[in-house]
């Protein structure tokens, strides 16, 4: 068994975007080392170059002191280094066992998969997390008929049936219950007498108190703190994660948190419930850019989607007083909703078709029958310039465009439409600077016109400078409502991480 | 979720709905054909059956892992006008041995092209194999432009009379092919194959050779599909560029009635077997019930939209009840 690894000065790059500029980490075996870091820091980065699936561009791994390299999972694996995937690596198709013995089932002399065995082998595996399984949970059941929390377990028992030494538990409580969080801190502290090491990279603040020994923090894809987590608390390590105060060119208008509270309500959610989120409730006014927070994935995405008809839900959402309850996106924008997804290349654009036909898409049914295309091309040039779009023409495909400058289409298109609702899903990210000004100027106008705006950033430093309220999502709910002097950085990101007490002030 | 009774019956048994079909279509087929069991007519029957069971077999396969191969029914044809332009009414018994091994050779490469451009390149598998189906259909046309050529009378006679212990010689084809895949089933290659064509991603995270099992399907799948030429020679006794093309899409509707899910991941090989049988007695039933020959394409397409809009239709129910 190895003894440690060191990962040095590591660099990965997402074709233009880089995920981890220098990251830095050591583990040693018989420790758990908690890696922590705000939205897209590299955490998640940082695991997949350690267990091969991501191939690195710079820096380098050292097993016990020497260079490695794994180019492959396989690679990786013969190291002796598990995963714990947070997207889980698991056929829904296949089985228990054959889940967790995939690639090392044991054979018989014919080179047959000696199935006895691999059972046998399953119920002892099983057998750790026995007594916390809401199913008869057994080695021969398909895993797609498992409910989250028991894959989430076959997951860990696949990662460790292999006996390795390093294990890289990513995200891996995020579905557990409290019953199955013990049973796995339990396990974690036998397998470090075993000698095993543990990297465990987790938003939950409350486990990294209880379970880590060590902390390495990241900030945009650099290691940025490490040391013994009892040298540290929870604010000193939430500081860590923040980054010193950006300059942002936008001031919000000064003192509208107290205008709103007379301006009607124009949008109220109540106990909104969907397959993900755990019932929701919040109102918002007429006119009130209200920001949603919280780390990527807590239910964002589901909140803006099911208000637009996109998502299927329960509980009782009300447009002016008035209940409304959209089956279709096509319902939601005859109300005046609009949305501008979080993945614009896959859900906001027709990437390849011209800027023209984007804009006019939801507003087709406007130029009558035959086409005014005439009129149609004004009020696209218009809008176009209206929001400073830079373009060869509007014949061009969103394609050619920068991903600011897509964006804009993305908001064009709604804002031809003069929408009363809109809902933006992280409608800055991957966009450059000048263009976020420009966003963030646009913002204001449209809520001081009166539209109601529900804002979803992964960015603190936005719904800090932009918003007056701001909800707090973590794990389906929301956490907190966070307004005038409690909506700090430090509160904002011990919320997202479900921390039990404010951040520094 | 949790899996609802019918979902788990068809995730344990998928072969089930296979298995019904056939004895349906054997009953209506029986009582149009009362002798149908008799050793003459049975044989008859399963040597025509025989080449679409070997392809459906190497589509299966193909179809497990994750991949379609639209080119299966041109390797066919390419095979048969080899045979029956190389070896000739009169070839010698090395001449045979020869070509036949040529044969197979030549299913082995065009199934490596296949998976070299599928798994190495990582196209899409219908376009692909679409596209090489051309390469080796054309190829057929340019060595038999014409239906001619010819095998020995001794050779096709072997495949078409031999009933050993009174059965026909296609049974023991099969039963060689089923004792295979029940072996490669249980091997770790076996499993693979389960593992690329549930969740390529999955499957690869957790160390198997993605590459190489999606490079392996297709070349199986030539293999199979070169045996399914030298039985197609063997029955017809001459050559035809065009025989294969409209095997293709038999052997993905054989797949699809042997409970293979199109996606990949759920089936095995045994399910279609008895969907390449079942389609074949379709054949029959049509041709003993009088009814225009267009209805056979017709029942054929209905089976493929049907299995493809289940999963589909069962959503939409599921929907509306919640």
């Amino acid at each position: 068994m190895a003894e440690s690894l060191s990962v040095r000065n590591i660099v990965k790059h997402y074709g233009g975007v880089v995920a981890l500029s220098d990251g830095n980490l050591d583990v040693q075996a018989r420790e758990v080392v908690a890696l922590i870091g705000a939205n897209g820091s590299g955490k998640s980065t940082m695991s997949k170059v350690i267990n091969g699936v991501a191939v690195l561009d710079g820096g380098q791994l050292l097993l016990d002191g020497n260079p490695v390299h794994f180019p492959s999972p396989q690679t990786a694996k013969n190291a002796g280094i598990a995963t714990v995937f947070q997207e889980l690596s698991l056929i829904p198709q296949m089985t228990v066992a054959e889940n967790i013995w995939l690639t090392r089932e044991p054979l018989n002399a014919l080179g047959q998969v000696d199935r006895k065995t691999v059972n046998a082998r399953t119920e002892e595996l099983l057998a750790l997390f026995k007594g916390t399984f809401k199913t008869d949970l057994h080695s021969d059941v398909p895993v797609a008929a498992l409910p989250p929390d028991e894959k989430q377990i076959i997951e860990i028992l696949k990662a460790i049936s292999f006996d390795p030494w390093l294990v890289i538990l990513d995200e891996a409580t995020a579905s557990l219950d409290s019953r199955q969080v013990q049973r796995l801190f339990d396990l974690v502290t036998q397998w470090k007498e075993q000698g095993k090491a543990i990297i465990f990279v987790s938003h939950r603040m409350e486990e990294i108190f209880r379970i880590a020994d060590k902390y390495s923090v990241l900030r945009n894809g650099r290691t940025v703190g490490a040391g013994n987590i009892k040298d540290i608390n929870e604010k000193q390590l939430v500081k860590l994660m923040i980054e010193k105060e950006s300059v942002l060119g936008f001031l919000r208008g000064e003192a509208r948190s107290d205008e709103n509270v007379e301006k009607e309500i124009a949008l109220e959610a109540e106990n909104l419930t969907t397959e993900y989120l755990q019932g929701v409730s919040f109102k918002a006014h007429k006119g009130e850019l209200l920001g949603i927070g919280g780390l990527r994935g807590q239910g964002q995405r589901q909140l803006l989607h099911s208000l637009f008809g996109d998502l299927p839900y329960s509980g009782t959402v009300k447009l002016f007083g008035q209940e409304v309850h959209f089956k279709n996106p096509r319902e939601a924008m005859r109300k005046g909703f609009a949305l501008v997804p979080g993945d614009r290349a896959k859900e906001g654009l027709l990437y390849i078709r011209s800027i023209l036909d984007n804009l006019l898409l939801p507003s087709w049914r406007r130029y009558g029958l035959p086409l005014k295309v005439d009129k149609a091309k004004k009020n696209a040039a218009q809008t176009g310039s209206s929001l400073n779009l830079k373009m060869a023409g509007l014949e061009e495909p969103v394609s050619s465009l920068s991903g600011g400058n897509a964006q804009k289409v993305v908001i064009g298109k709604w804002l031809m439409r003069e929408p009363q609702v809109l809902l933006l899903d992280d409608p800055t990210k991957g966009v450059d600077v000048g263009t976020k000004a420009e966003f963030y100027a646009l913002l204001n106008r449209l809520s001081e016109e009166g539209k109601t705006i529900l804002f979803y950033s992964s960015a603190d430093e936005e719904l800090i400078g932009l918003c007056d309220r701001v909800l707090v999502l973590h794990d389906a709910r929301i956490r907190i409502e966070l307004a005038g002097k409690t909506l700090t950085r430090g509160n904002l990101i011990a919320a997202s991480l479900g921390a039990s007490n404010g951040g520094p002030e | 979720m949790k899996l609802s009774g019918w979902d788990a019956l068809a995730a344990r048994q998928p072969a089930l709905f296979a298995l019904v079909m056939l004895g349906l279509s054997l009953v209506i087929n029986l009582i149009l054909q009362p002798n149908m069991f008799a050793r003459e007519t049975l044989n008859s029957n399963m040597r025509v059956f025989l080449p679409i069971i070997l392809l459906a077999v190497g589509q299966a396969i193909v179809i497990l892992g994750g991949g379609i191969d639209i080119s299966v029914g041109a390797i066919a044809s390419n095979v048969n006008t080899v045979l029956a332009t190389r070896i000739g009414l009169e070839g010698s018994p090395e001449a045979i041995w020869g070509f036949v091994f040529l044969s197979l050779g030549i299913g082995l490469l065009a199934g490596a092209i296949n998976g070299f451009f599928i798994a190495y390149l990582r196209l899409q598998p219908i376009i692909t194999t679409y596209a090489t189906s051309f390469l080796y259909a054309g190829l057929a046309l340019f060595i038999l432009p014409n239906p001619g050529g010819g095998i020995p009378a001794s050779m096709a006679a072997l495949y078409r009379n031999s009933t050993p212990f009174n059965l026909p010689l296609a049974f023991f084809v099969i039963l060689i092919i089923l004792l295979i895949w029940l072996y490669l089933s249980s091997t770790r290659y076996g499993k693979f194959l389960y593992a690329v064509g549930g969740k390529a991603e999955a499957a690869y995270e957790t160390a198997v050779p993605v590459t190489r099992v999606q490079f392996s399907t297709y070349v199986i799948s030539g293999l199979m599909a070169a045996f399914s030429g030298i039985a197609l020679t063997m029955l017809s006794g001459s050559g035809n560029a065009d025989i294969g093309g409209p095997m293709t899409l038999n052997s993905i509707t054989a797949v699809v009635i042997g409970g293979n899910a199109l996606s990949g991941g759920v089936g095995g090989v045994t399910g279609p077997v008895m969907g390449a049988i079942t389609l074949g007695i379709i054949q029959n039933i049509i041709s003993f019930a009088d009814i225009d020959t267009w209805w056979e394409t017709f029942v054929k397409a209905a089976i493929i939209v049907m299995a493809l809009a289940a999963p589909g239709i069962v959503n939409l129910f599921r929907r509306r009840r919640t």
